[in-house]
């Protein structure tokens, strides 16, 4: 009896869910329809203005600063098209640690990139053509997001059967990510260990001996008055 | 009055609630967005700013340089631990049915253990390589 | 009742909105970094607190409303430290502002560290 009521309670919350987002008057649901493209439209051209100012622009830090930014974007937009985990996902990587470790590098090398030495006309050519390409191959694709393209009927359908008829998680990305495909989320930490081991072999191979590292008495040079407590 | 005065009273106000957090998307992960990924990357984001403020040494105190090694591979440890526990059960690799009597209370625990493992394997990963980092321009 | 909190809602969205593009405005049009962050700091104070408000009164007593305020105390409180940590990286990188009269010889004990070594000749 309690699983039928909790069986209950999860369609209700599902059905108020997409209750929320799509109006039942035809009326309001087009108004919000033509939004969420307005929306979306606004997001993607100041995703391709970021992009320009990022190849223009010389300074590296400054290109840092504006690759932050085009993460904030890209989880918008993330957000925008109802993908909430990946949005999360996305801005706290890309807008959060990727940029504050690609301060660090710029601390370590310096931002001022060398001149170019070759023209660009070959280059140019080369990505212009790959783009045709692909935008003519995304022709035969069938339409974004409708409910009978055949990458939804595959498996997904499965999925979200089984979650609803064994009361599995409500969150059915995790149920997803940890349950069903298990094996890929522990391929994906491997990953992440071997880079993160990767990076620390590289960064500081042979000169750790045991323990903490032997420059542990001076001041560092992060904050301005020398990190006293 | 130091210079940075304003900035340590903020960091001292924010840094308990970016911890908790991190910890509320880890555990509620499965009613709502979030997971292991993103609560590692939040909580290595509060060890970042602790060690951008109070300098890294105060860091360093915190978050010890052989802890944050050890939790690196511990992450993967504890992921692939629990399938081979679930192999031990009887069942098949990375199976949950086996950790508790009733099928649904088996694969929350299941989840929730894994979740775990990713939390500590991103958070060490961030933190050590920003300790690395910090320490090759101790030059 | 709906027609009140909307009408409220109303007159809080659009303030914010204005002071959000007064804010971009002055981001683009002000001569000096620290003229240029003291027009961006009125986009993170006043135009998000003012239309996080009308979230507010359109959201009414839900659980929505209350992660709204705290998200307005998160803005409200830390988008000016922000703006103080950026200027005082600008400050320790030793950007000079651009200014009027200069008046720092006058005061040079207290001074903030970058530009102590750097003053000019008070105009008379």
């Amino acid at each position: 009896m309690i699983l039928a009521a909790a069986e209950r309670a999860q369609t209700a919350e599902q059905a108020a869910g997409a209750a929320a987002t799509v109006p039942k008057d035809p009326a309001m649901a087009a108004v919000t329809a033509n939004a969420e493209t307005f929306v979306m439209m606004i997001l993607l051209t100041l995703l391709a203005a970021i992009t320009l100012a990022i190849i223009r622009q010389r300074n590296m830090f400054g290109v840092v600063i504006l690759a932050s930014i085009y993460s904030f974007l890209m989880a918008s937009v993330m957000l925008a098209l109802d993908a909430v985990d990946v949005a999360m996902t996305e801005a706290s990587v890309g807008a959060g640690i990727s940029t504050v470790v690609l301060l660090t590098t710029l601390y370590l090398t310096g931002s001022v990139e060398y001149p170019r030495p070759r023209s660009v006309a070959i280059p140019l050519f080369v990505s212009l053509v790959v783009g045709a390409a692909l935008v003519w191959g995304t022709i035969g694709l069938p339409d974004f997001g409708i409910a009978d393209a055949p990458i939804h009927k595959h498996v997904a359908p499965t999925y979200i059967e089984y979650s609803k008829k064994h009361e599995m998680p409500p969150n059915m990305v995790t149920a997803v990510l940890a349950d069903f495909r298990g094996f890929d989320t522990l391929g994906e930490t491997t990953v992440v260990f071997t880079a993160g081991i990767g990076v620390l072999l590289l960064l500081q191979g042979g000169w750790r001996t045991s323990g903490n590292s032997r420059r542990d008495d001076e001041d560092n040079e992060l904050d301005i008055d020398g990190g006293e407590a | 009055m130091r210079l940075d005065l304003i900035l340590r009273v903020g960091a001292k106000l924010i840094l308990p609630f970016i911890l908790l957090f991190a910890l509320y998307v880890q555990f509620h992960g499965d009613y709502g967005p979030g997971g292991g990924f993103q609560a590692g990357v939040i909580s290595a984001g509060m060890v970042i700013l602790f060690a951008i403020i109070f300098g890294v040494r105060a860091a360093k105190h915190v978050a010890p340089p052989r802890v944050v090694e050890m939790m690196v591979p511990g992450g993967v440890l504890i992921f692939a631990g629990t399938g081979v526990v679930s192999m031990l059960l009887g069942y098949n690799f990375l199976d949950y049915t086996g950790f508790a009597h009733e099928f649904l209370h088996a694969h929350e625990w299941g989840i929730l253990i894994v979740e775990i493992g990713v939390l500590v394997t991103v958070c060490g990963t961030m933190i050590a390589m920003f300790y690395a980092f910090v320490e090759r321009g101790r030059t | 009742m709906e027609m009140i909190a909307d009408a409220i809602s109303w007159c809080l969205i659009v303030p914010g909105c204005f002071f959000l593009v007064t804010g971009a405005l002055g981001l683009l049009r002000m001569p000096d970094v620290y003229t240029r962050m003291h027009a961006a700091s009125v986009i993170e104070t006043l135009g998000a607190t003012l239309l996080v408000l009308g979230l507010i009164v359109q959201a009414g007593l839900t659980l929505v409303a209350l992660k709204l305020v705290f998200v307005l105390a998160l803005l409200f409180f830390f988008g000016p430290v922000a703006s103080h940590a950026l200027a005082q990286a600008a400050l320790h990188a030793d950007v000079k502002p651009v200014l009027a009269e200069d008046r720092r010889s006058r005061n040079l004990d207290s001074g903030p560290t970058g530009l102590a070594g750097s003053k000019e000749e008070p105009s008379p």
